[in-house]
């Protein structure tokens, strides 16, 4: 009996502290305030296990067809450039107005700071998943809700190559016809 | 009557000043930063002494710009351009053009 007391308060607690902060308004929504540390591990975490759980079963086709590479382009300089910016650009201003900022693609997995990606293919997976599902409060757009499944894929194959890539040679994949 | 100047123009003051100062920083940041433009295609800049063709990045690239100029190519078709143009009426032209000129001199 004393032990169900204890775990009716300790709820009650947990509830009212809840309930507290969300009514309250203490909690700091803008974009230009970062979280703190506890917080955005928190939310980092949860995010790439999340990413990695549910793109763990998805199949990788080869991304290394030239095809690819032209319609991904062209796709990736629209959707995609302004956030995640193009080679020789260090900055826009939606990387910069963006929390959490917008991972910079233009430079190889092994420069972003913050997170890991694994192997290559498990890469491609989280990509692929990411492009096409998004990602909650975080300003990343469900493309997979106006692009088949072949124009992602395409966009990742891009994607994959673009730390590679010259600013000529992005301004020739990239560019319309 | 001076007060109420005065005040008249302290009103006023106290709605431009805030007025201009928000107007002069929206105008600092240019808008054309956010005018989105199709790039053109520029092939000049393809560095084929360095492309390794295979490589999907270099195939990719020669596609796109070997399409580019077959479709340069085609719009240069000097045998359809023989047909169509008139050079008999673009003497005039040139004509007019040089009379104009000479009565502007006058």
């Amino acid at each position: 009996m004393k032990m169900f007391k204890l775990l009716l308060l300790l709820t009650a607690l947990g509830v009212g502290t809840i309930a507290t902060i969300i009514y309250s308004g203490i909690v700091d929504v803008a974009a230009d305030e970062p979280h703190n540390e506890f917080v955005y591990w928190l939310l980092e975490e949860t995010r790439k296990n999340s990413i990695t759980k549910a793109a763990k079963n998805i199949e990788v086709p080869n991304l290394d067809d030239p095809e690819l590479l032209l319609m991904g382009g062209t796709d990736y300089e629209f959707m995609c450039a302004s956030c995640h910016l193009k080679p020789g650009q260090g900055k826009s201003d939606m990387s910069v107005g963006l929390y959490p900022a917008p991972p910079n693609l233009a430079v190889a997995n092994d420069n972003h700071e913050g997170h890991e990606h694994g192997d290559d293919t498990q890469a491609a997976r989280n990509n692929f998943w990411v492009i096409k599902h998004g990602i909650k409060a975080s300003g990343m757009p469900a493309w997979g809700k106006t692009h088949d499944d072949q124009r992602i894929w395409a966009m990742v194959a891009f994607i994959k190559r673009l730390p590679t890539l010259t600013p000529d040679q992005y301004q020739i994949l990239t560019a319309v016809e | 009557m001076k007060t109420t100047l005065i005040k008249t123009v302290s009103k006023i003051a106290l709605v431009l000043i805030p007025a201009i100062t928000l107007s002069m920083t929206a105008s600092a940041h240019d808008p054309k930063l956010h005018a989105k433009k199709a790039e053109k295609l520029d092939c000049s800049k393809m560095d084929h002494s360095k492309m390794d063709m295979k490589d999907p990045v270099a195939i990719a690239m020669m596609k796109k710009c070997t399409k580019q100029a077959k479709k340069l190519k085609n719009k240069m078709d000097h045998s359809k351009m023989d047909k169509k143009m008139d050079h008999s009426k673009m003497k005039k032209i040139a004509d007019k053009n040089i009379k104009k000129d000479e009565d502007k001199n006058h």
